[in-house]
């Protein structure tokens, strides 16, 4: 027994190694750098913390950046719940080409269908084109620099994070489940409530702590398609970065978001968790 | 049964020619940085194959930002990524503070002679002229005459807007504070005059941002760099450059050596060829449009200037004042034009 749990202590040690050297130490490099005071990195103090939160406006930045993920999260499981009703009951052939419309975003640059984005919602874009041709509209509407705009285009860009586990979990249900509750007398709305809904929350779960995740560090989405106007945590790490150098206040700005984000995926998981327990319990 | 010319292509091919350095193949190579868009395509026809040409030099091209360049050689501590920075006046500034550049010595390059006096020093060369005013799509909107028409209608509804995170951004935000009341350390004036207008503006964006959404319509007038504007010229779209009454802003683009490079002597190749008569002919031509620095190259009838000398009558900042600035002026142009 002894000698087969080296084995797999053994067997861990590569990934362990690649994960402190790639994750763990830079990251703890990063919690070094915020302790610095200026720019040159070179007195250690709390004046990057100080200066960070001590400035209300850089809450609403995080306020914003978490509910920029929420409604993103929303409107993807608001979309995506219901297309993965429809996969699950498609025919095998058509599954496959669903699947495929549904991963073909991975496919593309995120550049490329963030630009894509721009002709679609811009002032003579399609929508805008459409709208205006159709008499429903006399004036292009300003979809792009929005909130609005953002949410919409990080929904279709971060559906294949909704909806891949959500499938991957919802086709390894049991279809006697739902036969089984319909024979006894629950309505469709029922059966999806109390049947469908409950067991696949692992699935709906994982897919919102990807879709959280990805939508609230997506800087090029926020920024090309939000504009600056919409100050978001990678953005204010990007100009702390690259632009002013001042690493420490970055380095505050990451473990902010990283924390915020974490913080937020943690209790997700919990409510996966807790829902895992419900469904077997 | 081999000879050796035999011998070392099969070396060659074998990738052993690194243990063969010029022999079997180029006399080293050079990484040197690129801005993204017009200036990597332009080095990349011209100046690679050039280089190859002339002194056998596998030259690679690196684009980046200038605010990510420094970035990343302050990141990599004396391991530079690249052997030949190319930067605008306020990241060269930074460069030079940071001690990320070899110092440079003029006398090396072989066409010293043909580039104005002062356009080298200790640091590094001027290799591009940039003059920045406002650029407008003149099927839209009537010519505008300065930057005060910027917030006025019918401009300030198809205005494109950018921060202070490139240095035609900066300087442009300078001049419109300048017409308010303000200078060159004080653009209170203009975040205040902005901020009035603010809900009328049709886009806050990123720099890198702003000739997509101007092609797209998204904004019809703008502040950008007379090689932005012939470069969109070039793609069809309808825009035109503008000289402000007040005057164009202009600075010179230049390139240093980085510190503890292997490829010193090479660098010094690439930045005499790029100085040069042939090269600097050849990006001045369209698609390219660049403002050249050598004084054997007629300007052409196009350009913003019609000799070098003129550019001393354009608006020039002081980037050793503004640096200091700059973050902070990030800061509150966030906060002002934050939704």
């Amino acid at each position: 027994m002894r000698f087969r749990q080296l084995r797999e202590w053994q067997l861990a040690l590569p990934l362990a190694l690649a994960f402190t050297a790639l994750f763990l130490a830079p990251l703890l490099l990063l919690v070094g750098v915020s302790f610095y005071n200026d720019d040159k990195i070179s007195q250690p103090g709390f004046a990057s913390w100080l200066k960070f939160y001590g400035d209300p406006f850089n809450y609403k930045v995080i306020g914003d950046t978490l509910l920029l993920g929420v409604k993103t999260v929303c409107t993807t499981v608001l979309i995506g719940y219901p297309l993965a009703l429809v996969y699950l009951d498609l025919s095998a052939r058509l599954q496959k080409v669903l699947l495929f419309i549904i991963v073909m975003p991975l496919l593309l640059s995120v550049v490329v269908r963030t630009f894509a984005w721009i002709v679609v919602l811009g002032h003579e874009g399609v929508v805008n084109s459409v709208l205006m041709s159709l008499g429903v509209i006399s004036e292009p509407l300003k979809l792009l620099q929005t909130e609005l705009g953002l949410v919409i285009s990080l929904t279709q860009i971060e559906m294949p994070l909704m909806l891949l586990p959500l499938i991957s979990v919802m086709s390894r249900l049991d279809p006697n489940l739902r036969d089984a509750s319909a024979a006894l007398g629950a309505s469709r709305w029922r059966t999806l409530f109390t049947v469908t809904l409950p067991l696949s929350m692992p699935g709906l779960v994982a897919g919102c702590l990807l879709v959280f995740a990805s939508s609230t560090t997506a800087f090029i989405s926020q920024t090309v398609i939000g504009g600056v106007r919409l100050i978001y945590l990678p953005l204010v790490i990007w100009q702390q970065s690259l632009v002013v150098y001042h690493w420490p206040l970055a380095a505050v700005a990451s473990l902010s978001l990283v924390v915020s984000v974490l913080s937020v995926v943690a209790a997700l998981s919990w409510v996966g968790r807790r829902s895992g327990g419900y469904i077997h319990g | 049964m081999f000879n050796r010319r035999s011998l070392l292509a099969g070396a060659s091919a074998l990738g052993g020619a690194s243990l063969l350095p010029g022999l079997a193949h180029a006399k080293g190579g050079l990484v040197a940085t690129t801005y993204p868009g017009t200036w990597e395509d332009a080095y990349r026809s011209i100046v690679v194959p050039m280089l190859k040409k002339k002194d056998d030099i596998d030259l690679e091209m690196a684009p980046l930002f200038a605010m990510d360049q420094i970035g990343k050689a302050k990141a990599a501590r004396g391991a530079p990524p690249f052997d030949v920075f190319v930067l605008d006046p306020g990241p060269r500034i930074v460069g030079i503070e940071g001690g990320i550049f070899e110092k440079f010595d003029g006398k090396k390059l072989s066409n010293l002679s043909k580039i104005p006096e002062g356009f080298t020093d200790e640091w590094g060369v001027h290799v591009s002229a940039q003059v920045v005013g406002i650029a407008y799509n003149p099927k839209k909107l009537p010519a505008p005459k300065g930057w005060t028409d910027l917030l006025k209608d019918p401009w300030v509804s198809r205005l494109g807007l950018t921060g202070f995170q490139t240095t035609f951004g900066t300087s442009s935000i300078i001049e419109i504070s300048k017409q308010f009341g303000g200078s060159l350390t004080n653009v209170d004036p203009a975040l205040v005059e902005l901020k009035k207008v603010l809900p009328k503006i049709a886009a806050v964006g990123l720099p890198a941002a702003m000739p997509g959404l101007f092609q797209q319509g998204q904004c019809d007038v703008m502040y950008t760099n007379t090689q932005t504007v012939a470069t969109l010229k070039g793609k069809g779209v309808d825009i035109e450059f503008v000289k402000p009454e007040s005057g164009a802003i202009s600075f010179f683009t230049t390139m240093h050596i980085a510190k503890g490079t292997a490829e010193t002597a090479n660098a010094y190749k690439y930045l005499d060829l790029v100085v040069g008569r042939e090269v600097q002919e050849s990006l001045m031509k369209p698609p390219y449009n660049f403002l050249p620095v050598n004084k054997e190259v007629p300007l052409a009838p196009d350009l913003p200037m019609k000799s070098l000398d003129e550019m001393k009558s354009y608006v020039i900042h002081d980037w050793a004042k503004i640096n200091p600035l700059r973050a902070a002026w990030i800061e509150k142009f966030n906060k002002e034009m934050a939704k």
